[in-house]
């Protein structure tokens, strides 16, 4: 139960569907994080909500290219690592493409951590789930260190189906070939990436514009002992 | 009785016209921090007002403005016509906020946290307007800083795949160092406005072009 609604106490599962439209308990919207450590990795997340229809995703990917472009103008460098991006992606790359980091970033976890089933990435909705459970352990290590990436907690639904997939694929072809040349730069690119926004240590903040953009919901309070309030949209994706 | 209900139907459409023509149109000043955002919308205000009340204080530290904040129903005549417009000035958007950079603006600690933590709150907030709740964009770029950033491709690309109508000023040509060319090559697709928003240089071209992209 990491979470737990400030007002009354009532403790909620990560990703779970209740705390988004509100305690049920006592109304509240102002939850408080608590890592709940290595117990939550073995713990499947509750059942994940259907893929919203991807409502953004032109958006997402004009941007997403045009960021690409100028990463690689800005540093030449990285354009190896921009092309082994697109391997692992079958579809439209971009909208996928922050997931996927976000999906590699929780790669940092040993592999032994990592759900065994790869059927587990075959379907949209369960990429929701192995996502936040192979990120659990990395979200602790980091509130060891300080750092959290607090917008995994107030988890909501998984963009779009095409991005889980490409989730899926990236995941998979990345547990069969580890050892795949130029992976670390991949690694180190896509860590550079990472869901709305990261708490390195309390001062010190990096966000994704793309995923703030894209989210609903919208954090309007982030405190440097593990609080947030986030909005919460009179319609939940209906 | 058809002559009653036409009647009527005739001036409820003449009303619906009279209330869209009416009805402002809500511009976001976007851009990086410390690009003059706020001076420019206490420009626009002061001008265009009767009270000329500042939308915010303005200031040299970044992140100075960390909550949205609007001015509404601003007239602004152009050859005769009115356009209004309701302004919302923007936190400056960034990729990164550190309350180490405002150590150096003599801040203690505790404040630049603090300053931190709400800038990157204000960063939420501005794309979330942009996601919900504005008509038009006047995207704000410091003519003496390079153009071709992450943030400021992100941005331009999020507001042309939504549509929305952009103005892209390139502020502080009253500085040696600033290059409006560098600019236009950035964002060859848009309108580039030179200015000071601080001195007020260029200004009318300015009222020109908003009254042309937003009216």
């Amino acid at each position: 139960m990491p979470h737990q609604c400030t007002d009354c106490g009532q403790g909620f599962d990560d990703g779970s569907k209740e705390m988004l439209s509100g305690c049920p308990n006592c109304g509240g919207t102002k939850f408080q994080y608590k890592p709940a450590g290595a117990s939550t990795v073995d713990t499947p997340a509750e059942p994940p909500e259907p893929p919203e229809p991807a409502v953004d995703s032109t958006v997402a990917r004009t941007v997403g290219n045009a960021a690409t472009a100028v990463r690689d103008l800005v540093s030449p460098s990285s354009t190896s690592a921009s092309t082994e991006e697109d391997v692992p992606t079958s579809g439209s790359p971009t909208p996928a493409e922050d997931h996927a980091q976000a999906s590699a970033r929780s790669e940092v976890v040993s592999p032994d951590e990592l759900p065994p089933a790869p059927d587990r990435f075959r379907s949209a909705p369960q990429m929701d789930d192995s996502a936040e459970t192979t990120h659990s352990p990395l979200e602790s290590k980091e509130e060891q260190d300080e750092a959290t990436d607090i917008s995994r907690n107030p988890s909501v639904s998984p963009p779009d189906s095409t991005a889980s997939d490409e989730v899926a694929s990236s995941a998979d072809s990345e547990d069969d070939q580890p050892s795949r040349p130029g992976l670390s730069e991949l690694r180190k690119e896509l860590n550079d990436q990472f869901e709305s926004i990261r708490v390195v240590e309390p001062g010190q903040y990096e966000l994704n514009l793309m995923e703030l953009y894209d989210r609903e919901e919208y954090i309007i309070a982030l405190q440097e002992d593990g609080k947030y309030t986030i909005q919460v949209p009179e319609r939940w994706n209906d | 009785m058809g002559l009653l209900t036409g009647l009527r139907s005739s001036i409820s459409r003449a009303a619906s016209t009279l209330f869209s023509d009416e009805e402002p149109k809500r511009i976001g000043i976007y851009g990086p921090p410390n690009a003059g955002k706020t001076t420019l919308s206490n420009r626009i205000v002061r001008d265009w007002t009767e009270h000329g009340d500042a939308v915010g204080p303005e200031s040299h530290i970044p992140h100075e403005t960390r909550r949205a904040r609007r001015r509404e129903n601003i007239e602004i005549e152009r050859d005769g016509k009115t356009v209004t417009i309701d302004v919302v000035d923007t936190p400056g958007v960034t990729t990164k906020v550190d309350y180490t950079e405002f150590l150096e603006h003599d801040m203690e600690k505790e404040d630049a946290v603090r300053r931190s933590r709400e800038a990157t709150e204000g960063v939420a907030e501005a794309m979330h307007w942009l996601r919900e709740d504005v008509d038009g964009v006047i995207y704000v770029l410091d003519s003496t800083t390079d153009p071709f950033t992450q943030v400021n491709t992100m941005l331009i690309g999020i507001i042309e795949s939504q549509d929305l109508p952009v103005l892209i000023l390139a502020n502080k040509i009253d500085l040696e160092d600033s290059s409006v060319q560098r600019i236009r090559n950035a964002f060859p697709q848009h309108e580039t406005i030179p200015l000071s928003a601080l001195e007020g240089d260029n200004m009318d071209e300015v009222y020109d072009n908003i009254a042309e992209y937003f009216g």
